[in-house]
């Protein structure tokens, strides 16, 4: 709920560069089934802005009363779209020569300052960043946002619209057109510029999963790096790549062997790769075992990149990878003529259906039967 | 506001085992008066979704009648905006603005598919254009999120989803990746996430079930959980459903919690579109009913 302004400002009915505006009340003659309610700062502020719209006025005290409406309701639709309109209409009058090459007009600079404030803030608020990417679209400024993010993102590490912004910036800045290929071919500056900018994407992500391994939306941020933008036409480099990726994943998991998010990460650059599956058999079985507590200690301490073993505190066998492993074996049976290993796959979600993952034992005993019938596998 | 006589005038101590309809009709009757527990919706331009929400949920209860019709119809009408047109909001890639400010979100791509489907003007839509954002907003994981490059998120895989099956373009959903992303949503507690290593949350009983329901996968999640979790939201005393058990409860987890349990087949409710997330039979009449699958009614 609105909040009365801590700094004890008069409200705008007694200030006397206000007097020639005469609110306007809600219209309010219908009852509908959701009324709201506000404190009497927060009615007075917006029969302000009600009067201010219907007036067409903007001017720069109508970034004042914005400012209020918006401080008091972050998610004041209205408020925010006019405040932007007013912005862009002072700025186009204000134009002047006395901004010095390259500098932000001051009020745009302002404007910054301010959204940079409310952002942490109201964090939660689509509009506030639906704003910025107005804002950004003005100032052509994307790395100070980038800052910006990675501030926000520290109070809130999966928030949707934070990261959402994030991925917008970088394909609209320096992203790849939908073939793959980078829009400013031509511009050999700005390329290497971009290309710069994914690198240090790449050790954002890193940063962010070495802090919360589970975080799916770095993950999901990880792949939209690696994958979707600055990308690359040259096979070898996509190998190199590939691998790279290959083992970032296995060592997460290893270090968190029940994190889905690794799981489907894997799965999606293996099937992105039209790689198979099965390659990744002796990486996957230590896995789908319980833990055992004696020699296995020992074979830790020789470093494996391609099969890091689980952690000696995983609690296994892990769902993800019972699943995994049963896919291979779905796979391998259905080219066998005996179907021994389409078995050895019922065999594992049997496991999952009565055992590890009884919720969605209905799922598991749908793959049974599929398999039983012949249906394609699905890798 | 007409009320209705509620059947429950010899107050018991309720249960959370079963569905508390008569207490959720008050609940939403009393919406229109008691202005206190109303501050949740803060803004006004939630009030038509509240409208919306609340007035679906009593269809699906089978009360319609509850809230007055004229008293609603008035309201809706009195947001007709005469400047604004939907398929000026749609933009080059294909994706629509909510408004003439400019935000996109396939949410609004949906709005726009769903509201041109309803008025019977889908042919003024370009088609290929619209469904070719939604197959660039699809992930690895098989999932769709709010714009191109974004995560999947299940509320965003609902608009997605029933968008493409409004335009009967399901061919473009990775059914087997998206089916088990969606019922890997479930927690032991039998609630329902909207991403991974997130809270459970009664309204993505919605997201992710009508979804299911689509792709004819609702039989993948232990329904039975599902449900309790749903009525262990519910507030026995005041009416209403909340996001989880012990939260305050808001008409908008009322709504979509109740909408969950008409498609998981609970007893005595309407069956919900979970294309359109309007009664069935208001959908069918209209000759829109596309080839989704709930969970039959039990009795
Ligand atoms: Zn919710």
């Amino acid at each position: 709920m609105p909040l009365p302004d801590p700094d004890g400002v008069p409200l705008f009915a007694e200030r006397p560069e206000w007097a020639d505006v005469l609110p306007l009340e809600q219209y309010e003659d219908v009852n509908p089934i959701a009324p709201i309610f506000y404190t009497e700062e927060y009615k007075a502020a917006t029969n302000y802005f009600r009067a201010i719209v219907k007036a067409g006025e903007k001017s720069p005290r109508v970034m004042e009363l914005t400012e209020s409406v918006i401080r008091q309701n972050p998610a004041h639709y209205s408020a925010w779209q006019y405040r932007y309109e007013t912005l862009t209409f002072l700025l186009a009058s204000t134009t002047s020569d006395s901004t010095p090459k390259g500098a932000l007009p001051p009020l745009l600079a302002a404007e910054l300052t301010l959204m940079d404030e409310l952002a942490v803030q109201f964090l939660k608020t689509y509009q506030v960043w639906h704003h910025r990417r107005l804002l950004v679209s003005l100032t052509k400024q994307p790395s100070r946002e980038l800052a910006l993010i990675k501030r926000s993102l520290e109070v809130d590490s999966k928030n949707y619209h934070t990261w959402s912004y994030r991925q917008w910036l970088l394909s609209s800045f320096y992203g790849a057109d939908e073939n793959g290929r980078e829009q400013d071919d031509d511009d050999e500056g700005e390329t290497i510029e971009a290309r710069e900018v994914w690198e240090a994407e790449l050790d954002f992500v890193d940063t962010m999963l070495a802090q919360d391994v589970r975080n799916n939306s770095a993950w999901h941020h990880r792949f939209f790096v690696v994958f979707h933008s600055g990308g690359t036409e040259h096979e070898a480099e996509k190998e190199r790549i590939f691998k790279r990726e290959l083992v970032y994943a296995k060592q997460s998991i290893s270090l968190a062997p029940s994190n889905p998010s690794a799981w489907n990460y894997l799965r999606g650059i293996l099937t992105h790769t039209r790689t198979p599956f099965a390659t990744l058999e002796t990486f996957v079985k230590p896995y789908t075992v319980a833990q055992k507590s004696a020699g296995d200690a020992e074979k830790r301490d020789i470093v494996d990149l391609d099969n890091p073993p689980p952690s000696a505190e995983a609690e296994l066998p892990c769902v993800q990878a019972l699943e995994f492993l049963a896919d291979i074996f779905e796979t391998q049976g259905a080219s066998e003529p005996g179907k021994e290993n389409t078995e050895k796959a019922v065999e594992l979600w049997k496991s999952l259906a009565n055992q590890y993952d009884t919720i969605r034992k209905k799922y598991w005993e749908y793959r049974i039967r599929e398999a039983h019938h012949g249906k394609e596998p699905r890798t | 506001m007409a009320a209705t006589p509620s059947s429950s005038s010899d107050v018991k101590v309720a249960d959370t085992k079963t569905l508390l309809v008569d207490l959720h009709v008050s609940y939403i009757q009393k919406l229109g008066e008691n202005k206190d527990e109303l501050m949740y919706h803060l803004t006004t331009h939630l009030r038509l979704n509240a409208v919306y929400w609340g007035f679906t949920a009593l269809s699906i209860m089978g009360r319609p009648d509850a809230l007055d019709r004229d008293e609603m119809v008035e309201f809706v009408m009195s947001c007709w905006d005469d400047e604004a047109v939907i398929m000026s909001l749609q933009q080059p890639s294909g994706v629509f603005a909510g408004d003439c400010w400019g935000e996109i979100d396939t949410r609004f791509l949906y709005c726009a598919v769903n509201a041109l489907s309803l008025l019977g003007r889908l042919d003024e839509l370009d088609r290929e254009k619209t469904v070719g954002y939604l197959k660039r907003c699809r992930n690895f994981d098989g999932g769709f999120g709010s714009v191109v490059g974004a995560e999947s998120h299940a509320g965003q895989v609902f608009v997605c989803v029933a968008a493409l099956a409004i335009l009967d373009r399901l061919d473009v959903i990775d059914v087997d990746t998206l089916g088990w992303w969606l019922c890997e949503r479930q927690l032991p507690n039998g609630g329902l996430n909207g991403r991974p290593e997130k809270l459970e949350d009664v309204c993505y009983s919605f997201w992710v079930l009508s979804a299911l329901s689509i792709l004819g996968k609702v039989p993948w999640i232990d329904a039975g959980k599902l449900e309790s979790f749903i009525l262990s939201a519910q507030d026995p005393e005041g009416g209403g459903i909340a996001d989880r058990p012990g939260d305050m409860v808001d008409v908008f987890h009322t709504h979509f919690g109740i909408a969950g349990l008409s498609i998981l087949g609970y007893p005595g409710l309407v069956d919900l579109d979970p294309v359109y997330c309007m009664p069935a039979n208001v959908v069918e009449k209209k000759g829109l009913r596309k080839g989704w699958k709930a969970l039959e009614r039990r009795s």
